[in-house]
């Protein structure tokens, strides 16, 4: 157990590294050149320099990679082109985003779970054909324009739920509730769909499997052959693939926090383009794909926890 | 001729595969309506200027805001361009960037993939690394980086949603390489001396042809909603020219005058990848039995 999460974490910290080089040289490649937007009007060759200088934009870039990445691990990212600390807007900012994540697994696990189970169970009759065009439609519709017809329906038309805005859980949980619930049921469809399709899959394989006939032999209800024996492992596929879908939730969130205009993480990643903010930008993407890495080796940890057979034979490759 | 047909059919082993998998797809209507759909699109998409019947970019100052009419099937937006026309030229850059950013994909990751399922060892954990730094970057995290560097239009679009799809398709095509190395076939071409090259194209390669296309199939209708999104968001496709996420994005601020400029589009998306998907999953269905759901 101990030499397999060292060896997981020992990769994950290897991909974050390569993944800072990645971003380190990605905003460098970026057009412009940051002591000119420094030095604003003044073009003088001399202070061009001192610029530099002070910036460290003089040294190699391996240098400038370490200088960055070692004030990076202790939580400095520098400043914006506003000079406020990046590191403590992304801070402010990534609540927002995570609790609206939170909200869209819970609804997406929570929807598709229960119709994968559904389906997988009563396979071949009604609901099952139902649950599984409703996954092709959830798979197949684009969720901001879900989005964009939610406002139309429920905010335009019918006033029942804020179009757009957010305001924070401790000042108003109600309202952050109601400006909440769109925007996540927008974000949980597609990871609904995707769950329903695993769910489904994997039931039906936990279903014909030895342990379930045995189980079934012993003469348990049905409800605890399902629900304790069936499901408990079919869970192990659902864990995986919540880790997988991160990618696709953070793309996610940035399009939902722009429609629904959430002040979240993903409208920060878009200002930071527009705005042509790089150490912004920078920071941003760091802590992205940072996250990502770190879920997913929590994954892979619960993944272990979940299913014995990994840990014993080592999980050689996904 | 029926005689005829069954023995020809029975010689040759690759005409009778054919018209099995022809029989099996024709047994799954929802393939064929996929199918059908789908070639709708790409056709529109091709003949978009002869289809369509006004310009993508024709005012009409008379009809702003129209409803549907004769004169415009579904009504003008906000600048009187026929939205009809708008969604018949827009499939271009739909199709466009789901079709060829796969392409982009497969080229890049399916080499790889094979090389990493083929050779394992060292190589295999090298790119196994690379492939999860590519997966810590989503498509739009990609997408937002290329339009800092290089400026938003519909190619780098579509080369951040080929960038996005790549890693899964190194794991399928891994997966498939790692499988097919142990067949007898590719023993006996190893034992007969056949070079690397010769039995990665001739023997690894083509085996693994019916999973790629079935990959294909999921992954254009990903793109297609990919290059909406980054258009919508001023990423991809730059107005005036046409594209569904472009008219969604200018439908945004109508949505309480005009609801409709923000349906038809989405209609258009969801149709378009919902006929890749109903393809994909009849293909998936007939071309690899092991994984009927």
């Amino acid at each position: 157990m101990g030499g397999f999460l060292l060896r997981k974490a020992g990769a994950a910290l290897i991909v974050v590294f390569l993944s800072s080089i990645v971003v380190f040289i990605g905003i460098r490649a970026l057009p412009g050149d940051p002591a000119v937007a420094l030095g604003a009007e003044n073009r003088d060759p001399a202070v061009m320099a001192a610029i530099r200088h002070s910036y460290g934009l003089d040294k190699p870039l391996p240098v400038q990679y370490v200088k960055w990445i070692s004030k990076a691990l202790r939580g400095d990212l520098g400043l914006d082109s506003r000079q406020l600390p990046v590191g403590h807007t992304i801070v402010t900012r990534l609540p927002i985003t995570l609790e609206l994540a939170f909200l869209a697994i819970l609804i997406g696990t929570v929807i598709g779970v229960l119709a994968g189970v559904i389906a997988a169970v009563r396979r071949g009759k009604l609901s099952d054909h139902t649950a599984t065009a409703s996954a092709l439609v959830g798979l197949s519709v684009p969720h901001f324009w879900l989005g964009l017809m939610m406002i139309i329906a429920f905010a335009v038309d019918l006033h029942w739920l804020p179009a757009s805005g957010y305001v924070s859980f401790r000042a108003h949980p109600i309202g952050n509730l109601e400006h909440l619930l769109m925007p996540s049921l927008v974000l949980g469809t597609g990871l609904s769909a995707v769950l329903m399709r695993q769910t489904r899959s994997a039931m039906l394989n936990s279903l014909s499997a030895d342990y379930v006939r045995t189980a079934r032999a012993k003469g348990l209800s049905e409800r605890v052959v399902i629900g304790k024996h069936a499901l408990r492992n079919s869970l192990i596929t659902v864990t995986t693939v919540v880790g997988l879908q991160l990618g696709a939730l953070i793309s996610g969130a940035v399009i939902t926090e722009q429609i629904f205009v959430i002040p979240g993480f993903g409208r920060l990643t878009l200002d930071a383009v527009n705005e042509r903010d790089y150490t912004l930008l920078q920071g941003v993407v760091l802590v992205a794909a940072t996250g990502y890495v770190v879920v997913n080796l929590l994954v892979d940890v619960a993944y272990s926890l979940l299913n014995p057979r990994i840990r014993v034979t080592g999980a050689t490759n996904q | 001729m029926g005689f005829v047909d069954a023995t020809s059919t029975l010689i040759n082993p690759r005409a009778r595969r054919r018209r099995l998998l022809r029989k099996r797809f024709l047994r799954r209507p929802l393939a064929i309506v996929g199918l059908i759909v789908a070639l709708t699109f790409i056709t529109c998409a091709i003949f978009a200027p002869v289809i369509a019947p006004y310009s993508a970019s024709a005012t009409d100052f008379n009809a702003l805001l129209a409803h549907s009419s004769r004169h415009h099937l579904l009504g003008t937006d906000e600048l009187g361009r026929d939205v009809l026309s708008r969604i018949l030229w827009g499939a271009r850059a739909s199709i466009e960037a789901g079709v060829f950013s796969t392409l982009l994909a497969m080229t890049v990751a399916v080499p790889i993939g094979i090389i990493a399922g083929y050779y394992r060892g060292w190589v295999d954990a090298v790119i196994a690394r690379v492939t999860d730094v590519l997966l810590a970057f989503p498509f739009l995290i990609v997408a937002v980086g290329l339009a800092a560097i290089l400026g938003p239009s519909l190619k780098n679009a579509t080369i951040a949603l080929g960038i996005g799809a790549a890693p899964a398709l190194i794991r399928v095509a891994r997966g498939e390489a790692l499988a097919l190395r142990e067949e007898d076939y590719v023993r006996a071409a190893v034992a007969n001396g056949a070079s690397d090259l010769r039995i990665l194209t001739r023997h690894v390669f083509p085996n693994m042809l019916s999973t790629l296309i079935v990959q294909a199939t999921v992954a254009i209708p990903a793109a297609i909603i990919g290059e909406a999104v980054l258009s919508f968001l001023g990423l991809g496709v730059q107005p005036p020219t046409p594209s569904w996420g472009v008219m969604l994005a200018d439908a945004q601020s109508y949505l309480s005058q005009a609801p409709r400029l923000a349906v038809y589009p989405g209609v258009a998306i969801f149709l378009c990848s919902l006929s890749f998907n109903l393809l994909g999953d009849g293909l998936r269905d007939i071309l690899d039995p092991r994984t009927t759901r």
